[in-house]
């Protein structure tokens, strides 16, 4: 290692023409510093983070997905399936671990510029692309769960719905007893007003009902109506909306026997899909689904005309 | 002003303090590559934030699976600037980890690892790999489906590891299943035992930079010693 002694001879001239650690070092440090803050500021204020659903671990559709920077592994998991996965998961990250932490004493000679050290550049250059590879397809894939801003009265809801034990005498989605109507399938006739008196005391509205009074209060009132309401949109479409559905959708689309089949039957899609997600899908599909072939249909048609195809939409399903 | 000065000076060294870690002389790096050199401040100013905001979000953040969820809304909704601190915390950790492996990159390609550095770039992955810890730990937190359903899966693929898997997850997930146990484990992990192994790493690698010195830009120097 006869370089060492020389290197440190080297580096102490450096040293000596060098410039002083403060200002001039620190002022590089304060600028980039500042842009960096600015840029994270920015971010937490205009992009503020998107709180999901409470966590449900009885939610077995949930498809998971990572941080992005964590994404290439979930798509290298995918060419080593079953037993291999070990090799995916640690063995390799592991290795690869490994070796980067011991880079000193695999690579000892005293070049330092990239150039001079080929195989360790293109080692590098060749890591960084199979992590940018493997990024990128992992984020091809399909957004099986796609980001939705639940309101806060329909998880609020979902909670009481569970707490209150509702699903020992009622369905939703075919899930509970049968005591009870199903309540993702209510009469367009049951509005709000209805649901809450119901709710408060339900042999006011409907003398020999065999629900229990629960003496909610009135916050709890309407967070259960708004999670029934959420299964069983009421909004209002415009007779335009069936017309709209027949010169734009229903080449590819069919709804109870009528439409083409190049495209899912969308008979009980509001059974499946709330109104947010359907107009949102209309406007741009490739955001949930990079493979659609679906064009998109935001500016194609005017805003209200979406709005009124998705209310129609929602409605769609079995009662 | 000078006679308080010359008294923490007497007691404390702050002017040789000051000449150790601020007047200290360093390699001119010119052009360009000078600003790949602020890669590494610019993370342990990020550091800070995640230190402080965290701190703030702890205030009102309770680790049970019953409150954990609730608390994080209450943090958005509710507490002053609470949606603002969330957002440089939650965004801050995504700039932890970009920084961070761009310092490494920084450091790799200008083959800053060698000798005399060789220990400073370990301590460097081993505080890569802590990043990596809050990260995955942090992540739970919120308690929201994401949350949960992506630590289920990372526990999965921790579990995979030949020989020691089973334990590992057992020990990682406070039981057989994820639930309450869980939940408390990542929240002490993420604001006791990795904060105070991180402060120690930094410490070790500042000081590591400082005795060092840091490196210069390299040279193409064909076969001749680098400088």
């Amino acid at each position: 290692m006869n370089w060492h002694e020389e290197y440190r001879k080297k580096y102490k001239e450096l040293k000596e023409k060098g410039v002083p650690f403060f200002p001039d070092v620190v002022l590089l440090d304060t600028i980039a510093a500042c842009l960096v803050f600015a840029l994270l500021v920015y971010l937490a204020a205009f992009h503020p983070p998107h709180l999901e659903g409470l966590a449900d671990p009885t939610d077995t559709n949930y498809t998971p997905r990572p941080e992005w920077y964590f994404l290439f592994l979930f798509q290298a998991l995918k060419f080593f399936p079953g037993s291999m996965e070990a090799v995916a998961a640690i063995i390799l990250p592991g290795a690869l671990l490994g070796v980067l932490f011991l880079v000193p004493f695999l690579d000892r000679g005293p070049e330092r510029h990239p150039f001079d050290r080929p195989l360790w550049t293109g080692l590098g250059i060749f890591g960084l692309c199979v992590y940018a590879g493997l990024t990128w397809a992992a984020s091809k894939s399909p957004l099986a769960n796609p980001a939705e801003e639940k309101r806060p009265d329909v998880i609020a809801g979902k909670r009481l719905y569970a707490q209150l034990s509702c699903a020992y005498c009622h369905q939703i989605k075919n899930e509970g007893g049968r005591v009870g109507p199903a309540l993702d399938r209510l009469s367009d006739a049951t509005t709000d007003e209805w649901l809450s008196k119901h709710l408060r005391d339900p042999q006011a509205g409907t003398p020999g009902s065999r629900m229990p009074k629960m003496n909610l209060l009135d916050d709890e009132v309407s967070a259960l109506t708004a999670y029934i309401r959420s299964y069983n949109p009421n909004d209002p479409f415009t007779p335009a909306a069936p017309k709209l559905f027949a010169e734009n959708c229903s080449a590819c689309h069919r709804i109870r026997g009528e439409g083409g089949d190049l495209a899912p039957d969308l008979s009980e899609i509001g059974a499946m899909r709330d109104k947010a997600h359907i107009q949102k899908y209309i406007q741009d599909p490739a955001q949930f689904n990079p493979d659609s072939t679906m064009p998109a249909y935001k500016g194609q048609l005017k805003d209200h005309e979406i709005e009124d195809l998705s209310r129609y939409l929602a409605r769609q399903r079995r009662r | 002003m000078s006679a308080v000065y010359l008294w923490l000076c007497e007691r404390a060294g702050i002017d040789k303090i000051w000449e150790t870690l601020f007047a200290r002389k360093v390699p001119h790096a010119k052009g360009p590559a000078a600003w790949l050199y602020t890669l590494g401040s610019a993370t342990l100013m990020i550091f800070t934030i995640q230190f402080i905001t965290g701190a703030l979000l702890a205030m009102s953040y309770a680790p049970s699976p019953d409150h954990a969820y609730d608390s994080v809304r209450f943090i958005d909704d509710h507490v002053l600037l609470g949606r603002l601190v969330h957002g440089l915390h939650h965004w801050g950790a995504t700039f932890m980890v970009v920084l961070t492996a761009l310092h490494m990159m920084r450091t790799y390609f200008m083959g800053a690892y060698k000798y005399p550095r060789e220990l400073t770039w370990m301590v460097g992955v081993g505080l890569f790999l802590l990043v990596l810890g809050f990260s995955f730990t942090g992540y739970l937190l919120p308690w929201d489906q994401k949350a949960y359903w992506a630590t289920v899966v990372g526990g999965n693929i921790a579990g995979q590891t030949p020989v020691f898997g089973p334990y590992i997850s057992k020990i990682r997930l406070g039981g057989e299943d994820m639930g309450a146990a869980t939940l408390t484990r990542f929240y002490a992990i993420h604001v006791l035992v990795l904060p105070a192994l991180i402060a120690g790493a930094i410490g070790v690698h500042l000081f590591l930079v400082i005795w060092n010195g840091i490196s210069e830009t390299p040279k193409r120097a064909g076969k001749q010693v680098a400088p």
